[in-house]
């Protein structure tokens, strides 16, 4: 079943003091944030009629916002998510050929999770680190000056912390 | 070496932290503001200092701020917009990051003269590290009395809360960052009403970028007037500058806006040239919407005369033949870059932020993102070229807020200085294919032509 820990209850509470008394419904996007990183890395329904049970909104209310912004994941994600950026200053630096250098790597297209549920690719537009083209995101931190050695450093350092919390 | 306002302390150790910021000379502006000046002497010393917007429109901000409506009984709020989303641009990034205390200073200093006593800064939920750093340093000001009740005994209230957005670049537009901060979709409002009226939950807001808020400390350390002694004309003060694509040095830099555009590539001081010994071809130099501009245009305005890095001179000529400041995301393309490829990322990334609510955005980014792709990839049509024009025009000026606006003027501009290399892409697809770079003939100095 979807519920917080007291712990993670007792951050949603200091979220919604944030804002005024009856606009708890500003919470969202924090709380969402919250709920992908504590329930499995993505949004299931369950989780987002929770939130909105915490929040004392719809789940409509939630749905719609989930939806619209590209950060909340919508389908169970790979343990680690390389979320690879395309845009035009990052395509300059040759974030094509880091792309398919993952796409080859991995065995997947962007999109996709790897049979061990360890990797998902993503291509993704501006993260805004145009100076350190081409990038990647991976969890909470960005990963620069992407070359192709760097990307198998990157492959091993995930395996090597997933075969560890095993 | 140029002036540095904000980024002077960035290499100092520890600066990240109360303890050294404050040991530097951090937290005077606030000292200064809370204990001899009044809310009103603060909004005067902004619109003396003739600071503008650095979010990318370049408005007036101390006229901004005269906007706010004051009524009764109503709380007003300053938001603060580090969305930081446009490509090219990663200038906020750089200052929240190694100067968080800078920001809270003049966030403390502008919720001061604005009466705001919650004041929210909406980060792109991406730069999620930030978002840390910025609220550890909240901490830190609290614990030292610069936020929280009656800060430095001056009996001014105000807390400072983080609020990560979740990946939508349409929320550095202010009314969807609103939307957004009340925990909707990112979808901008229709002004009037203006923020300053009715903004978060209706009450009145000023939204203004983190570069913005950061340089009101240098403002009310020095005077307006004496700020606005620096640079020239109407842009005043320094400017962040983000470089990035084929340049020795991307990174983040702050000017005087007295320096040439060719200095400013060329010398070590900044890019250091181009990358791998190529030449300049085009530059993009405002943040991915600005018009992108061939490098004789850039370098030198159509009248012949030296084109400068501030506001007027990088507009001179208009969208003819010049462009503009923008957000200061600086984008550097060399001679192998291909025009048609670079103007299909970036249409593709408006198709993929349009928020949907107006047709002509909705689905005008969709079709010249299809048809750019066809172009790029050897499936085009002469006619194809003309049709993205016209898509491009019908755009412009019929949406809501600036997105559409923003999505088509690189295709605009890319037709109009480099048409020949996207008619290339109709007459030798193959080639064009295989080649995978354009026309590398922009890179060659070229006679400039006279606009009209």
């Amino acid at each position: 079943m979807v519920k917080f820990s007291e712990n993670d209850l007792a951050k949603v509470q200091e979220i919604v003091a944030h804002y005024p008394d009856g606009k708890q419904k500003s919470a969202l996007l924090p709380v969402l944030h919250l709920a992908q990183d504590t329930f499995g890395g993505w949004l299931s329904s369950e989780t987002m009629d929770y939130v909105a049970s915490l929040l004392q909104i719809e789940p409509i209310e939630v749905y719609e916002v989930a939806t619209f912004y590209s950060m909340y994941h919508l389908k169970p994600v790979g343990k680690y998510v390389f979320e690879v950026c395309q845009t035009g200053p990052c395509m300059l630096r040759g974030c094509d050929d880091i792309i398919q250098y993952i796409t080859q790597t991995l065995g997947i297209r962007a999109g996709e999770t790897t049979a061990d549920g360890l990797f998902t690719l993503k291509t993704v537009e501006c993260l805004g680190a145009c100076g350190y083209a081409p990038m990647m995101q991976l969890g909470k931190y960005y990963r620069e000056h992407l070359t192709k050695e760097k990307v198998d450093a990157i492959i091993a350092e995930c395996r090597k912390t997933a075969a560890e919390l095993n | 070496m140029g002036m540095k306002l904000l980024l002077e302390k960035a290499h100092v150790e520890g600066i990240r932290h109360f303890e050294a910021y404050r040991r530097e000379g951090g937290y005077r502006s606030v000292e200064k503001a809370l204990k001899e000046m009044s809310p009103e002497a603060i909004v005067e010393e902004v619109k003396k200092s003739g600071l503008r917007g650095r979010g990318g429109a370049g408005f007036p901000a101390g006229m901004k701020w005269s906007f706010i409506a004051k009524p009764e009984g109503v709380p007003r709020h300053l938001v603060c917009n580090a969305d930081e989303s446009e490509p090219g641009t990663f200038k906020d990034r750089y200052l929240m990051e190694f100067l968080p205390h800078l920001l809270l200073e003049g966030l403390i200093v502008s919720s001061y003269a604005l009466g705001s006593h919650a004041t929210y800064i909406y980060i792109r939920g991406e730069y999620a590290w930030i978002a840390t750093i910025l609220e550890t340093a909240i901490a830190e000001a609290k614990a030292n009395g610069m936020l929280g009740n009656n800060i430095l005994g001056s009996g001014f209230d105000c807390e400072i809360y983080v609020h990560r957005g979740a990946g939508a670049y349409i929320c550095g537009e202010e009314t969807a960052l609103i939307e957004s901060l009340e925990g909707k979709r990112g979808n901008p409002r229709i002004k009037p009403p203006f923020p300053a009226i009715q903004g978060v939950w209706m009450r009145p807001t000023v939204v203004n970028n983190v570069e913005t808020l950061a340089a009101v400390v240098p403002i009310i350390n020095m005077g307006g007037e004496e700020y606005a002694k620096i640079g020239v004309g109407k842009s005043t003060g320094t400017k962040l500058i983000s470089a990035c694509g084929n340049i020795n040095k991307p990174g983040v830099y702050e000017i005087d806006m007295t320096i040439s555009v060719e200095e400013f590539i060329y010398s070590d001081e900044y890019c250091g040239g181009i990358a791998n010994g190529k030449r300049l071809k085009a530059c993009i130099p405002g943040g991915s919407s600005v018009p992108i501009l061939p490098a004789n245009l850039l370098l030198k305005t159509a009248k012949g005369e030296t084109r400068y890095m501030n506001y007027e001179s990088l507009s001179d000529g208009g969208f003819a033949s010049g462009s503009m400041m923008g957000s200061g995301g600086f984008i550097v393309l060399d001679e192998d870059q291909c025009i048609v490829k670079n103007t299909y990322t970036l249409a593709r990334f408006y198709r993929h932020e349009s928020c949907g609510q107006c047709s002509p955005c909705r689905e005008g980014t969709g079709w010249m993102e299809k048809i750019l792709w066809r172009l790029e990839n050897g499936e085009g049509k002469e006619t194809d070229i003309d049709l993205l024009w016209d898509i491009q025009r019908r755009i412009e000026g019929n949406t809501i807020c600036p997105l559409g606006d923003a999505a088509a003027w690189p295709v605009a501009a890319a037709i109009r200085h480099f048409r020949d290399e996207f008619e290339w892409h109709v007459r030798e697809p193959q080639e064009a294919k295989r080649r995978n770079y354009g026309l590398a003939h922009y890179a060659d100095p070229i006679h400039v032509p006279v606009a009209g």
